[in-house]
C-alpha cells in the first residue's frame, strides 16, 4: 500500500514539468491571444483595446473570403482524395507478398520529408516548361498546363502534392486492417460475396472509426495548410490559403491583433466542422 | 544578473518546501477524488511558482546597453558579413574604449526577428531598415527622430544626399534614418546582340522614350539557332514582376501615393497611362511569358545567357564579374543606358535604398548619432553607390568593373527616386501585385483599369483607418 502511494507521488512529479510546459507555452498564449485579438497590436508598438473591431473588419474584408474559399475548396477535394488514396494503398499493402516490407517503407517516405523541401522539389516538378510532369506529357505529345502560373490550375497543382503526400497516411489504415477478423472475410466468401462486396460491407464499415479520425485530422490539416503554400504561392490569389493570409497580416502588414482574430475564427470554423462530423458519426461510423 | 540568481535561489527553496508539504498532504488524504482535487490544486500552484521563475528571467532589465556597448543588427551574411565586421572592428579600434559596437547578424527572416526583438523590448540600438518600412517603424514609435542631429551634422548633412534617396528616410517631414546606399535601376544591354541585329546602341546619357525602348526591344526579339542546331527564342527585354510596378506607373507620370503621403493615385489618368505601357510591353511579345521565366531560374539569368538583350537591374548587379567568369564563347560586351524617360522627360528609375536607423531609446543621444555618422561614412566607401552627390567617381574605387557605366550611373543617381511610402505601404503593394501586376503578367489582355479603380478604393479605405 505504501509502495503504491509512493509510486503515484512520483508519477505526479514526473508529469509536473510537462504540465507546467503545456500551461506556460500552450494555455497562457492561448488565453493571451483572446485578449490580443481584441487589440490593434502591430508587434512593433503599444496596443489599444478595440473590442470586436478586428472581427468586424475581417468580415468586411474581401481577402478573408478569398482565402477562406481557396482553403475550403482545397479541403473539399484534398481530404477525400488523401483518405481514398491512403486506404487503397493500405488495402494493397495488406496483401502478403514477398516485397511488401520494401513497399511499405517506400510508401511511408513522403511523411518523413519536410513540407518546405517538398514544396521546393514540386516547384521544379510543376514547372510549365521543364518540369517533370510536363516533360513526361510532352513525350506523349500532350502540352501540359501552366500549373502554378495558371489560376485555373493552381488547385490541381496542390492536389497533385496532396496525392503524393497521401501515400504516407496509410499506416493507420493498415493497422486497422490487421484488426479485422479474417473469419468475416471467410464467411463472406462462403456466402458468395465478391471483392467489392467484401470491401464495401466488411472492410469499409469496420474501418469507419479510423476513416472518421483521419477525416477530422485531414480537415484540420487542410485548413492549416501553410508551408508549401507559402513557398509556392499561386497565380493571382489562387495560392492565398487562409494561413498564408494570416501570416501575411501578422508579419508583413504588422497587424498581429487582426491576425490573432483570424486564428480564432479559424478555430471556430474547424471546431464547428468537427462538431457536425461528430453529430453525423452515429449514422456512418461503426461501433461495437 | 546577481539579483536574478538570488531571486531564483529563494524561489527554489520555496519550491522545495512546497513539494515536501504537498507529498505530506497527499499521503494523508483519503479517497481518490479528494486526492485528485489536491493534486489538481497543487499542480496549479506548481505552475504558478514555475512560471514565476521563468518570468523573473524574462522580466530582467532589458536594456543591454551598459552605456558603452551598442548592438548593430544587419542582414549581412557570409562574405558581406565579413566585410561588415571589418568595418565595425575598425570603428571599435578607433573608438579607444569610448564605445563598442556589437554585431547582430540576422541573415534570414530579418524583419520578423527585428519585430520580435522590438516586441520583447530588446530593440537593437542600430539596425538596417529598407525604405518601405521606415514610415511604418516611425509611426509605431520604434525608431528615433534624428532630424535635429542630422541637419546639424557636419559629417553627413542632408543637403549632400541625392533628394530621391533622402526622401526614403523621411516620414511626416522628419528624418528617421540615414541612407547608406543608392541602387538605382539602369538598363543593361548586350552590345553583341545589338550589333548582330544592326540596332544602334542607346545613348549612355539617356533620353529615349518608352516607345523607343519597346521598338528597340522588338528588333531584338528574334528566333535563333544554337550551336547544336536547336531553335530558341531571343527576347529584347524581360519583365516578370521585376522591375516593380512603380517603374511603369512613374513612366506614365502617375504614382501610387501622393507626395503628401495620404492621397491614393492608383486610379489617376497618369497611373493608368503607365499601366498601359506595361500592358503594351507584355502584349508586344518582347518579353518571355511569365510562366516561362522561371525555367532558367531567375530573370537575370536570361540576360546572362543572352536570351534577353536588355535587362533593368540595379547598378550594384555584378553582371560584369559574372560574365568575365564565363567561357570565352559565352561572354559578351555589356552596354549601359539610363531608364527610358517618364512623362516629364526625365529618367526616374526606381532607387532601392536602405537606411541605418536608431532605436527610439537613443533619440536625442548625441553620442549615438556620432556613432551613426562614423558607421555611415564607412559604408559610403563599401557599397555602390554612396547616396552622396559628387561621389560617382568613388564607385570605381569600390568596383573598378563599373567604370564604363559611370556616365550612365551619374544620370541614374541624379534622377532616381523612391516611392512615397506610408505605414500602409505593404498592404497597398500587396494588392497592386496580386490584383494588378501578377494578373497582367498571366493575361496581357487583363482589364487593369477596372481593377486599378477597385484597388484604389480599397487603398483609400486602408488609409482612412489610420488614426
Amino acid at each position: 500500500m505504501k509502495k503504491r502511494k509512493k509510486g503515484k507521488n512520483i508519477g505526479f512529479l514526473f508529469v509536473l514539468p510537462w504540465v507546467t510546459g503545456m500551461c506556460l507555452f500552450g494555455v497562457v498564449p492561448l488565453v493571451a491571444s483572446v485578449f490580443i485579438s481584441m487589440t490593434d497590436w502591430g508587434i512593433l508598438g503599444d496596443f489599444n483595446y478595440i473590442g470586436l473591431q478586428n472581427y468586424i473588419d475581417i468580415f468586411n474584408d474581401e481577402i478573408f473570403y478569398v482565402s477562406l474559399w481557396v482553403t475550403v475548396r482545397y479541403a473539399i477535394f484534398a481530404v477525400p482524395l488523401t483518405i481514398c488514396t491512403a486506404l487503397l494503398i493500405a488495402v494493397f499493402l495488406n496483401i502478403q507478398t514477398k516485397a511488401v516490407g520494401f513497399f511499405r517503407s517506400v510508401f511511408y517516405m513522403p511523411s518523413l520529408v519536410s513540407g518546405v523541401a517538398v514544396a521546393v522539389v514540386f516547384k521544379w516538378i510543376l514547372d510549365p516548361n521543364y518540369g517533370l510532369i510536363n516533360s513526361v506529357l510532352n513525350i506523349f505529345g500532350i502540352k501540359g498546363p501552366n500549373w502554378l502560373f495558371d489560376p485555373n490550375w493552381v488547385l490541381p497543382s496542390y492536389l497533385v502534392m496532396a496525392f503524393w503526400g497521401a501515400c504516407g497516411g496509410y499506416l493507420t489504415y493498415l493497422a486497422a486492417l490487421k484488426d479485422i477478423p479474417k473469419e468475416l472475410y471467410e464467411a463472406a466468401k462462403i456466402e458468395g460475396a465478391g471483392f467489392i462486396k467484401r470491401t464495401t460491407k466488411i472492410t469499409v464499415p469496420l474501418l469507419s472509426p479510423i476513416i472518421f479520425y483521419n477525416t477530422i485530422m485531414g480537415i484540420i490539416s487542410a485548413f492549416r495548410k501553410f508551408s508549401d503554400a507559402y513557398v509556392l504561392g499561386g497565380a493571382g490569389d489562387e495560392g492565398r490559403f487562409y494561413m498564408v493570409n494570416l501570416y501575411q497580416e501578422a508579419f508583413s502588414f504588422y497587424k498581429m491583433g487582426y491576425a490573432t482574430a483570424l486564428a480564432w475564427i479559424l478555430f471556430v470554423i474547424i471546431m464547428d466542422i468537427t462538431i457536425v462530423l461528430n453529430i453525423t458519426k452515429k449514422y456512418w461510423v461503426y461501433s461495437d | 544578473m546577481l539579483i536574478y540568481i538570488k531571486v531564483n535561489i529563494n524561489l527554489f527553496k520555496v519550491i522545495k518546501i512546497y513539494l515536501y508539504k504537498y507529498t505530506k498532504s497527499f499521503l494523508r488524504s483519503k479517497g481518490s477524488m479528494k486526492r485528485l482535487k489536491i493534486a489538481f490544486i497543487h499542480a496549479v500552484c506548481a505552475f504558478l511558482i514555475f512560471s514565476t521563475v521563468f518570468m523573473t528571467g524574462c522580466g530582467k532589465n532589458t536594456d543591454d546597453n551598459d552605456g558603452n556597448t551598442y548592438v548593430f543588427a544587419t542582414w549581412a551574411a557570409g562574405e558581406e558579413l565579413k566585410e561588415f565586421q571589418e568595418i565595425i572592428d575598425r570603428i571599435n579600434n578607433e573608438a579607444n574604449g569610448d564605445f563598442y559596437i556589437k554585431t547582430l547578424s540576422i541573415p534570414s527572416d530579418y524583419y520578423i526577428k527585428i519585430s520580435t526583438y522590438v516586441a520583447g523590448k530588446k530593440t537593437p540600438d542600430f539596425f538596417w531598415l529598407t525604405q518601405e518600412l521606415i514610415s511604418k517603424y516611425a509611426s509605431m514609435g520604434v525608431i528615433a527622430d534624428i532630424t535635429d542631429e542630422f541637419k546639424a551634422s557636419t559629417e553627413i548633412n542632408p543637403d549632400t544626399f541625392y533628394p530621391g534617396v533622402l526622401a526614403s528616410a523621411e516620414y511626416d517631414c522628419k528624418y528617421y534614418g540615414v541612407p547608406w546606399i543608392a541602387n538605382p535601376l539602369i538598363v543593361y544591354y548586350n552590345r553583341d546582340l545589338f550589333r548582330e541585329a544592326g540596332v544602334d546602341f542607346p545613348d549612355p546619357l539617356g533620353g529615349w522614350t518608352w516607345d523607343e525602348f519597346i521598338d528597340v526591344a522588338s528588333k531584338l526579339t528574334v528566333k535563333k539557332t544554337d550551336s547544336n542546331g536547336n531553335q530558341y527564342q531571343q527576347y529584347g527585354y524581360i519583365v516578370d514582376g521585376w522591375p516593380n510596378i512603380e517603374t511603369f506607373i512613374w513612366a506614365g507620370g502617375g504614382d501610387i501615393v501622393g507626395e503628401n503621403g495620404k492621397d491614393i493615385l492608383i486610379d489617376s489618368h497618369e497611373t493608368l497611362k503607365g499601366l498601359g505601357i506595361l500592358q503594351k510591353i507584355l502584349k508586344s511579345g518582347i518579353t518571355p511569358k511569365y510562366s516561362e521565366v522561371a525555367s532558367l531560374g531567375s530573370n537575370n539569368v536570361w540576360f546572362e545567357k543572352q536570351r534577353a538583350a536588355m535587362f533593368m537591374g540595379g547598378i550594384q548587379d555584378n553582371f560584369e564579374e559574372k560574365i568575365s567568369k564565363l567561357p570565352e564563347e559565352e561572354r559578351f560586351e555589356i552596354g549601359y543606358a539610363p531608364m527610358p524617360v517618364c512623362a516629364d522627360g526625365k529618367p526616374h528609375g526606381f532607387d532601392w535604398t536602405a537606411s541605418t536607423v536608431m532605436s527610439k531609446k537613443l533619440e536625442g543621444d548625441k553620442k549615438a548619432f556620432m556613432i551613426l555618422e562614423k558607421i555611415t561614412k564607412e559604408f559610403f566607401k563599401w557599397k555602390i553607390a554612396p547616396p552622396i552627390k559628387g561621389t560617382v567617381e568613388q564607385i570605381v574605387e569600390i568596383d573598378p568593373l563599373k567604370e564604363p557605366a559611370l556616365p550612365t550611373i551619374k544620370i541614374c543617381l541624379e534622377n532616381a527616386r523612391s516611392a512615397n511610402y506610408t505605414p500602409e505601404w505593404n498592404e497597398i503593394n500587396d494588392k497592386l501585385w496580386n490584383r494588378i501586376y501578377s494578373k497582367m503578367l498571366n493575361d496581357p489582355d487583363f482589364d487593369y483599369e477596372t481593377e486599378a479603380k477597385a484597388v484604389a478604393r480599397e487603398a483609400r479605405e486602408i488609409m482612412d483607418k489610420r488614426k
